[in-house]
């Protein structure tokens, strides 16, 4: 018995030595080869980037030329007729637009984030997740539509009582008075804010779901209430996906075209109030490109599309500026 | 299944769960006649995950001021049973308890009675530590500021007190604002154990407090339970027969969800009744 064992040990190492060895070149070749096909897909993404951003700085050259990087930032006036162009007003429609969005979009987020991984009972976390995640799914076309034909109609209902009651606010009533249209600056936030809704719940939920249940438990062994144990145990927990989540949304509210090309209102004088009409960089891009017959209007129109790349760059280095870590979690989890 | 009057008597400072040359002359005065009270009552206590039965008619009382242990191999409710006390289980919808489980003569699984005082009164350390995302100071201030107002100073003291008592304090007082999760795991769990007594709870629970530790690390929580019990009465779930021995007074031997034996721990590892407990004890099973 003991014999045979050891001679067939004999027989069979040197077959399974020359497998290993076999093995071990095998993956050694895929290896390097897999290495390098994701360093080449990596460099690709690198690469368009830095070439889309260069054909367009190429485009916007003419433009660049007459009114400068400053004087086209802080032009005030946009006349086709004249040829004068500035980007004053889309840049702040641009970003009050888009703040509205997220000041309205991250907290109900975070409500809901919370109560679907803390909250709900259990059969009820996968529907409501997946209405949420829906919404993502709608294309903005259809927001546009939605927003144009249904949204802002009702919401002109709403917009005298916003006039009566937030427009008398001292201080930021000035925000909240003028003429009950339907469209303009609050609105393209609201649609926008739905538009942005379920990326930052997504994440949001994921993460959450994701915190240790020991940790959360033993918060609530304290006595902490959900409502503590959200604020001070999920939030710094997942501090740096739940950052990554609301930039990714700012990053969809800052380019989105439609939806807000349908609501904004397309108006180029910058007003006080957001319930006047006003306009973003892609919405006046999308309106104005069609018809823009001079070469100078043409490149003064990429122009704008790269001062929004130039603040979505801004807003991408604020964000990991904000996190001091050079969004290791974020990366990861998101 | 065993009334209060009916409660074995203190060990003697003979025990085998006294470490030797610690305990001074002080446990030998303390120890003879003072009356047991029960600070918890489980009275026919039943537990079901969804449909299935975890606990079958629990009956028993924890002593005040000692130190309790639920021994028992794994899935035999121990842990369980301690997610009762502070009614924990009420986080997943499928859990349940039925009976009484009494705090002082006050039934903590009445739904009116108010679960963040009980969670105040007890506290739980669970079996990895749990460090909070914030500083050191936070994690002890975090549960402090769930309950009281204090003073910035009167915060500092009350901070460095629980450290001190959980004999951590030398090792972190220079390094108060750094992550909790920037400690090893001994003091991790420390760490934990003084956050749960900086709210001035009356029980401890402690879910397997050492399992995820070090032999060293295990040696300075026991000892801390040691100490901490001339104030607090200590529950503690563990899975090492040589912890239970050590550290408690009384142990609780279970056993697919039923109570087997309880009694003081020098006769459950010495004297034991059933032989279930025996063979337990005696690693012939579990």
């Amino acid at each position: 018995m003991e014999r045979t064992r050891a001679a067939a040990d004999r027989d069979l190492k040197p077959a399974a030595e020359e497998n290993r060895s076999a093995g071990g070149a095998r993956a050694l070749s895929a290896d390097f080869l897999f290495r390098y096909v994701a360093l080449a897909m990596a460099l690709l993404v690198g690469a368009t980037l830095v070439a889309v951003v260069a054909a367009i700085a190429y485009d916007s050259w003419p433009a660049i030329k007459v009114f400068g990087v400053w004087g086209f930032l802080k032009g005030r006036t946009w006349d086709p007729v004249s040829e004068h162009f500035g980007a004053f007003p889309f840049i702040v429609g641009t970003l009050v637009s888009s703040t509205i969005a997220m000041v309205l979009a991250v907290p109900l987020s975070f409500g809901i984030a919370v109560f679907i991984s803390e909250l709900a009972p259990s059969w009820m976390r996968q529907p409501v997740s997946s209405a949420i995640e829906m919404l993502a799914s709608v294309p903005s076309i259809v927001y546009g539509l939605w927003g144009l034909l249904v949204f802002a109609p009702q919401f002109a209902n709403v917009e005298p009582w916003i006039n009566d009651h937030l427009g008398a606010i001292p201080g930021i009533g000035v925000l909240f008075r003028g003429p009950p249209m339907g469209i303009g600056m609050l609105a393209a936030g609201i649609v926008l804010a739905i538009m942005i809704l379920p990326y930052i719940t997504a994440i949001m939920r994921d993460v959450f779901v994701a915190t240790p249940t020991r940790l959360k438990e033993s918060a609530y062994a304290m006595g902490a209430t959900t409502w503590e144990v959200a604020r001070n145990i999920l939030l710094p927990y997942t501090r740096t996906a739940v950052t990554g989540g609301i930039f990714l949304g700012l990053g969809r509210a800052l380019g989105e075209t439609m939806a807000v090309t349908f609501v904004i209102g397309n108006s180029d004088n910058l007003s006080a109030s957001l319930l006047m009409p006003g306009a973003s960089i892609p919405s006046v891009i999308a309106n104005e490109f069609t018809e823009a017959t001079s070469k100078l209007y043409v490149s003064s129109l990429i122009y704008l599309g790269l001062v929004l790349i130039g603040i979505t760059l801004v807003v991408q280095t604020l964000a990991v500026l904000l996190l001091g870590t050079v969004g290791r979690g974020a990366r990861a989890r998101s | 299944m065993m009334p209060a009057d009916a409660m074995p008597p203190v060990p003697g400072s003979a025990s085998s769960a006294d470490p030797p040359a610690k305990r001074g002359g002080a446990a030998i005065a303390a120890d003879p006649p003072e009356p047991i009270v029960a600070k918890i009552a489980v009275r026919n206590l039943n537990f079901y995950y969804g449909k299935s039965r975890a606990l079958k008619d629990i009956s028993l009382e924890v002593p005040e001021r000692r130190v309790t242990a639920f021994i028992g191999p794994s899935g035999c409710g121990k842990s369980t049973l301690l997610r009762t006390f502070n009614r924990m289980f009420e986080l997943y919808h499928d859990q349940r308890a039925e009976g009484e489980v009494l705090l002082d003569g006050e039934n903590i699984l009445h739904s009116k009675t108010n679960v963040a005082r009980i969670r105040s009164k007890i506290g739980m350390v669970f079996q990895k530590p749990t460090p909070f995302p914030m500083s050191i100071y936070d994690n002890i201030a975090f549960g402090i500021r769930l309950y009281e107002k204090l003073s910035r100073t009167e915060l500092d003291a009350r901070v460095e007190g629980c450290l001190r008592q959980a004999a951590l304090w030398d090792e972190v007082k220079d390094k108060l604002t750094a992550l909790g999760t920037s400690l090893s795991g001994g003091q991790q769990q420390r760490l934990c154990i003084a956050r749960t007594i900086a709210v001035r709870p009356e029980v401890l629970l402690l879910d397997e407090p050492c399992s995820a530790l070090d032999p060293i690390s295990t040696a300075k929580i026991e000892e801390l339970i040691y100490q901490l019990k001339s104030e607090y009465t200590v529950v503690i779930v563990t899975h090492n027969m040589q912890q239970a021995a050590r550290a408690s007074d009384y142990t609780a031997f279970m056993y697919l969800g039923e109570l087997i034996e309880f009694d003081q721990t020098r006769r459950i590892f010495t004297a034991p009744r059933e032989s279930r407990t025996e063979d337990y004890i005696t690693g012939r099973f579990g």
